[in-house]
């Protein structure tokens, strides 16, 4: 008797966690084809030393057309962080997901809000302290030995950054979000342009371009 | 008169007993204390309720100069509170290993009113202001990762900490909503100009035509009762050809912006010497004179200096009495805004 009821409950709660899964998102920074490990030079001309960027506001669109919007959805990836590049969202069962929208960047109210905790806290080296700001997108190494160091970010009129990204697809649990860094590092001219520490207009043609090297599968 | 202990004008705060519905282990809140014919304070006590211990932790934090690198310079090395909270004396400011900065350091006053801060509006909210001095390589060239560190390394702020906010992990966004806190009670309400604009008292006859007199030439920047309207203006000041500080133009990158600087408060102004972003001014009567007779045209001069403010010598005199009608002792002598006297946090009976 008592087993059965053991297995009854077990059978029940499992219903319920079923009931409501995740979809697992991993972001994946690549160049040339390959997942970017920091600071290895046993590769290309190119040596990444650190990359790390804001994800927001995601809202997913399911089949059924349910939206769901995460609530203070702020996602700091950080490739010297390995568990910062998975972000988990609930799902509801047997309904695939359609539609992913989300920011590159943090948006212009929360820039104005003050100060933020968790994965926006000042400490995590993505604010610019004289000229208020979140960094929306710090990349820093060497192409061909020569030293780079892109933050991008800017909030105001008419440099806003944050970009809206959308991608389609018929996934349900798991999604690979690749970002394709390739056409980022072979557009610029490195010998001219290899310092943005500031908002404008520089920074904002460089937020438009990342925007499209977004793809999931 | 002055020292009257009236209990409208009792200094800034008292509590509220709310029954904790919020997140706060105080058992009470602080008001700011305003007069009534201040406008609204534009800061959002919603998303930091100032509270007791919060305030003192805070003002712990701007007396102690562990903030900076080398343990040598804290908050108010550069901002004294009976200065009105302004660094006297230097016309730029002076950080650690004798670094000199290129800005003066403003007064601190009423800061819960103001939008944008630094001379050239570089910070856009109350909270991220410190994250400037902290970081900056003359001023006291830490970062604010390390601060955590440090002070989480102490015994006694994870203790304090642990007051104010239920726990003792120390992070970014506690350290800097703290400081807000103390900041924010520096609420200058109590000049006899406040007075009289309560009608406990009058002006006498000298203030009262210094008063017209700055009605008709001062306050469209000027602008009663917090003596600024927190705009950027250009007042005519020649630029520093050392110095070459283009004001918000570097922040907004519009040429319209040249030489445009916040309009400080002028209240307390009899303290805050030196004057303007790069204390080129050591008295009042120097910056009447630029008033009068040293405004530079340029194409971004604001307005109301483009036709010269011609003041007679009594008229500059009536001015200048009514000007020191904006000093507000209990505001500059207040022993809660003044180095704190224990390592702990002490409610005192000042606050109640
Ligand atoms: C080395 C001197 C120095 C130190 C130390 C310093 N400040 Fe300042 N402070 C300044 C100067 C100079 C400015 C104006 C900066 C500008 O306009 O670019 C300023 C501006 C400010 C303002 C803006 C006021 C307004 O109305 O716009 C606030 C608030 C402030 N400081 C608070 C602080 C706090 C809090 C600390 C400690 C964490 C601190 N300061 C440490 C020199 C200093
Ligand atoms: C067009 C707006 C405007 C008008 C009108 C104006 N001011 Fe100013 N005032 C400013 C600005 C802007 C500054 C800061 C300039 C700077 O530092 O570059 C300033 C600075 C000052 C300061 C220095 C304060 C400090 O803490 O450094 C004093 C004192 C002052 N003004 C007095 C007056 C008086 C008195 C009058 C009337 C005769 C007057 N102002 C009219 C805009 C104005």
């Amino acid at each position: 008797m008592k087993l059965l009821l053991f297995t009854f409950f077990l059978s029940i709660s499992s219903l319920l966690i079923k009931a409501q899964t995740h979809l697992k998102i991993k972001v994946l920074p690549i160049l040339n084809n390959e997942p970017i490990v920091l600071n290895d030079a046993t590769k290309d001309d190119v040596i990444i030393t650190n990359l790390k960027f804001y994800l927001s506001s995601f809202s997913l669109t399911q089949n059924n057309g349910e939206v769901y919007i995460e609530e203070n959805s702020y996602h700091l990836i950080d490739l010297s962080k390995p568990e910062t590049v998975n972000i988990a969202f609930p799902l509801i069962e047997n309904k695939t997901l359609e539609n992913l929208t989300f920011l590159l960047g943090i948006d212009s109210v929360t820039n104005v809000s003050g100060v933020m905790g968790g994965d926006l806290d000042p400490t995590k080296g993505m604010y610019w302290a004289w000229n208020s700001g979140y960094i929306n997108f710090k990349i820093e190494g060497t192409k061909n030995s020569i030293p780079f160091e892109f933050h991008l970010g800017g909030y105001a009129a008419p440099y806003q950054t944050a970009q809206k990204i959308e991608v389609d697809l018929k996934e349900s649990e798991e999604m690979v979000l690749y970002l394709d860094l390739s056409d980022f590092l072979n557009k610029i001219d490195i010998n001219t342009n290899n310092k943005v520490m500031s908002p404008g207009k520089t920074s904002q043609e460089l937020s438009i371009l990342l925007a499209t090297l977004f793809y999931a599968k | 008169m002055r020292n009257k202990k009236n209990e409208i004008l009792t200094l800034l705060f008292f509590f509220l007993l709310i029954g904790t519905a919020l997140n706060i282990p105080s058992s009470s809140y602080f008001i700011i204390k305003y007069p009534d014919y201040f406008p609204k304070p534009l800061y959002d006590f919603n998303k930091n309720p100032l509270t007791p211990e919060g305030v003192e932790l805070g003002r712990h934090l701007f007396y102690d100069p562990i903030l900076s690198k080398d343990s040598s310079i804290s908050c108010s090395n550069c901002h004294l509170s009976y200065t009105a909270f302004t660094h006297v004396d230097h016309k730029l400011s002076h950080g650690i290993n004798d670094s000199i900065g290129t800005r003066n350091s403003p007064s601190l006053i009423n800061l819960a009113w103001s939008e944008l801060f630094m001379w050239d509006g570089a910070v856009n909210h109350l909270d991220v202001q410190a994250l400037a001095p902290i970081s900056h390589p003359a001023e006291m060239g830490e970062s604010i990762e390390n601060v955590v560190v440090k002070l989480q390394s102490t015994k006694r702020y994870p203790m304090l900490f642990q007051q104010v906010f239920n726990d003792s992990i120390i992070t970014g966004e506690k350290l800097l909503k703290v400081i807000s806190q103390f900041e924010l009670t520096l609420v200058s309400q109590n000049s006899k100009y406040d007075s009289v604009m309560r009608k406990e008292t009058v002006f006498n006859n000298q203030e009262q035509r210094g008063y017209k007199v700055f009605q008709n030439n001062c306050n469209s920047c000027h602008t009663e009762p917090l003596f600024t309207s927190y705009q950027f203006k250009n007042n005519g000041l020649a630029i520093d050809s050392i110095l070459n500080d283009v004001g918000r133009y570097r922040i907004t990158n519009n040429p319209n912006d040249s030489l445009k600087f916040k309009i400080p408060t002028l209240r307390n102004i009899e303290f805050s010497y030196p004057y303007m972003h790069d204390g080129r001014f050591k008295s009042i009567s120097e910056v009447l004179k630029h008033y009068e007779k040293g405004i530079l045209y340029s194409s971004t001069l604001a307005n109301e200096l483009k036709t010269p403010i011609g003041l007679t010598h009594e008229e500059k005199v009536d001015l200048t009495a009514f000007l020191l009608t904006l000093t507000d002792r209990d505001f500059l002598f207040n022993s809660n805004f003044s180095y704190p006297k224990t390592n702990n946090i002490e409610i005192t009976e000042g606050y109640k």
